[in-house]
């Protein structure tokens, strides 16, 4: 077992290295997108909270692997020159950038609106008030479940196999095709996301254990 | 670039989709009932045991919500049978795995219910006389169970989602079948506009049930 | 004496506000008059507090006009067409109309000097150090020289109020807006609050007060305004307002007997 497990584990670490690039990108594209978005549907007029709310059901609503399949697949017939990996977490991001937005939506829809308000009465416009007033309390809300995403995106990461992006779940396939032992690969490939989520997911649950003391 | 709508490919082959759709709700339904079970019976059994079963149970616990499904899908259809030496069909593996994935998460949701049942009932059976186990049979798991249910309704929701990773061991559920559909019209288009809204309108109906079922069972937390 | 000194500080005509299907102000005339402090009473649903919040727009009204020194709060007249004034004009007026409210609304995570320091440095643009002084200038005459570094989680209900307060004053505003604020105050922090606006009132700021507190109302006001169904429907010098022998409006007099009656 052990040693099947040290011969194979070169080209799976290739294949982790795949995965946590590709969920790198896609953190920080959902992160970004995802609080732009969350600020939208707090604050925005109707006609641009209502189809940000429309779009995050929709994306939602879907399994993940569809819709990998088919902005994977659709993607090309728009003529657009993308790479294979581009397109891939294109449809990752697109995902969990619907989730950051409800985190964020939550976070910011969770203080009081006289915060808001008192922000207004003494001048500040709308960027001050988010960047003094409303982030960071906000922040103390979005960071736990935020977190929680990241460990969904490694995970939805796994999927990218599935349209043929060289990642640690698509080493694994292919380690086992030449050895056909599959059980060590899968223990081990087991273990190596588990190390990375288990570690995401113990920060998460500290940073939550941390705020919740300083309740107002 | 040039394309041509064209839907009728996709009713021609409409019973792979509508079929499809069904064993995807078989199989989240299948599912979530053996994880009800494991989820049940774990949480019932680490409520008040040892230090070495809770353990045990939040290993099993961590081990599935930070692994990916796909990965748990593999290692029970192609892993387990290379090391056990028999061997299952796809949609027996699918749903044994479902069944585990969704373990995992109900064993905190009941564990929480457990816990948010409120002291007054337990004395009240107590107080009638009630032994342990009646305790548990009668007061506690009914209770529980309405507590919990807007958690085990949104779980399987969430599983009718995860069915489409049946799609690998090749089960013919509402995902493989739209894949058959595109490999053999390449009607991408036209297949993702049916499916899509396929995945969406059940989920929405499945919502609306659970709104329904809870309007009528559920206890409102103050 | 200026001409300025003749036109009211805040004059409000014919002030028009629905939510939805109901209709709250059904035609408001008001003016304060610089140095003046008016209450504004009334039964809930009245529409006194939709009042205040239109005059720094924390609500926009419909109809009708809001001038603050002669400048019309909520629409700007962009080639003779009445426009509704956008955000980032909104800021710059309610840089001078400063308000306190009944929920306090300080900022958790910041100190309460800090909470008066922020508007000092990102609207009125006071360096650090100025805007630090400035505020614990403040925050010393409302008695809190001990609790600048505070934070309002460790300060009592009338502690937090007379932050409020600091805050509000310390933007130098040209009117102070005061919302029911000692409403949510136990009643033995009352009166530090109080003393505070009687103090302000007496170095001459202006202030449109909204209050339950009918014996400070009496004490501090030039003018007390009763606001029924939406409309102004007595307005006048506290003792005639509150001379409840002699006042003849009836839904006044009920209104004041029911205040009465609580406090007995």
């Amino acid at each position: 077992m052990i040693d099947v497990m040290l011969k194979g584990l070169p080209f799976l670490w290739q294949g982790l290295l795949v995965t946590l690039q590709a969920s790198a990108i896609v953190v920080v594209v959902a992160l970004i997108a995802g609080i732009v978005f969350g600020v939208g549907l707090s604050y925005g007029p109707r006609w641009v909270a209502w189809p940000i709310r429309l779009l995050s059901d929709f994306v939602r609503g879907l399994p993940l692997l569809v819709l990998i399949f088919s902005i994977f697949y659709m993607l090309p017939l728009t003529g657009w020159q993308i790479s294979n990996f581009a397109s891939a977490i294109a449809a990752l991001a697109v995902f969990e950038t619907a989730h950051v937005s409800e985190v964020a939506r939550g976070a910011i829809q969770s203080i009081h609106p006289g915060q808001n308000e008192a922000g207004k009465s003494i001048g500040l416009t709308f960027a001050q008030r988010m960047i003094y007033v409303i982030f960071p309390q906000a922040l103390r809300r979005f960071l736990p479940p935020w977190i929680n995403t990241v460990v969904d995106t490694v995970k939805g990461s796994s999927l990218l196999a599935l349209v043929g992006i060289v990642d640690l779940m698509l080493s694994i396939q292919q380690v086992i095709g030449r050895t056909f032992k599959p059980m060590p690969m899968y223990v081990l490939g087991a273990v190596m996301y588990f190390v990375i989520n288990y570690t995401l997911s113990q920060v998460s649950r500290r940073l939550e254990a941390r705020f919740a003391y300083v309740r107002e | 670039m040039q394309y041509h709508l064209n839907f009728n490919l996709v009713w021609k082959y409409f019973d792979r989709l509508s079929w499809g759709l069904v064993l995807s709700l078989e199989l989240a339904a299948v599912g979530i009932a053996i994880g009800i079970v494991i989820g049940l019976g774990l949480a019932v059994l680490s409520h008040g045991a040892g230090r070495i079963v809770r353990t045990l149970v939040a290993a099993y616990v961590e081990f599935i919500r930070n692994v990916p499904l796909l990965l748990l899908v593999y290692l029970v259809f192609y892993g387990i049978p290379s090391v056990g030496g028999f061997a299952y069909d796809a949609t027996t593996s699918f749903v044994m795995t479902l069944a585990v994935y969704a373990g995992a998460y109900l064993v905190e949701v009941f564990r929480a219910g457990l816990d948010a049942i409120p002291k007054g009932l337990i004395d009240a059976g107590r107080a009638i006389g009630l032994t342990p186990a009646q305790l548990v049979l009668h007061v506690r798991i009914p209770t529980m169970i309405r507590i919990v249910l807007p958690s085990l309704g949104n779980a399987f929701i969430s599983l009718f989602k995860d069915t489409s990773l049946a799609t690998v061991l090749a089960v013919p559920e509402l995902t493989y079948g739209a894949n058959w559909i595109y490999t053999n019209t390449f009607r991408i288009v036209e297949v993702y506009a049916v499916v899509a809204p396929m995945y969406l309108v059940t989920g929405y109906v499945l919502l609306f049930a659970l709104r329904q079922l809870e309007r009528r069972f559920a206890i409102r937390r103050r | 004496m200026s001409g300025n000194d003749l036109r009211p500080l805040v004059r409000v005509r014919g002030l028009t506000k629905s939510f939805g299907s109901n209709q709250v102000l059904k035609g408001v005339d008001l003016d304060v008059m610089k140095g003046q402090v008016v209450s504004v009473i009334g039964a809930s649903g009245s529409g006194k507090t939709t009042l205040l919040r239109c005059v720094n727009l924390l609500e926009r009204y419909d109809g009708g006009s809001i001038e603050v020194d002669g400048v019309e709060v909520g629409y700007s007249d962009a080639n003779g067409r009445r426009r509704p004034r956008g955000e980032r004009e909104l800021a710059r007026i309610r840089a001078d109309i400063g308000m306190v409210f009944q929920l306090f609304n300080l900022f958790p995570h910041l100190s309460a000097r800090d909470n008066v320091v922020l508007g000092l440095r990102k609207v009125r643009g006071m360096d650090r150090a100025a805007a630090r002084e400035l505020a614990e200038q403040w925050l010393v005459r409302v008695g809190l020289a001990d609790k600048v570094d505070s934070l309002p989680i460790e300060l009592s209900g009338g502690q937090q109020q007379r932050v409020g307060i600091a805050r509000a004053v310390a933007m130098n505003p040209k009117v102070l807006l005061l919302d029911e604020i000692t409403s949510a105050l136990d009643p033995e922090l009352v009166g530090e609050v109080l003393t505070v606006v009687r103090e302000l009132a007496k170095d001459g700021m202006t202030m449109i007060l909204v209050t339950h507190e009918m014996s400070f109302a009496r004490d501090v006001s030039s003018r007390v305004v009763f606001m029924d169904a939406g409309r102004v429907a007595v307005e006048g010098p506290p003792s005639e307002v509150f001379g409840i022998d002699t006042q003849t409006h009836e839904r006044l007099r009920n209104f004041l007997a029911r205040i009465e009656m609580k406090r007995a």
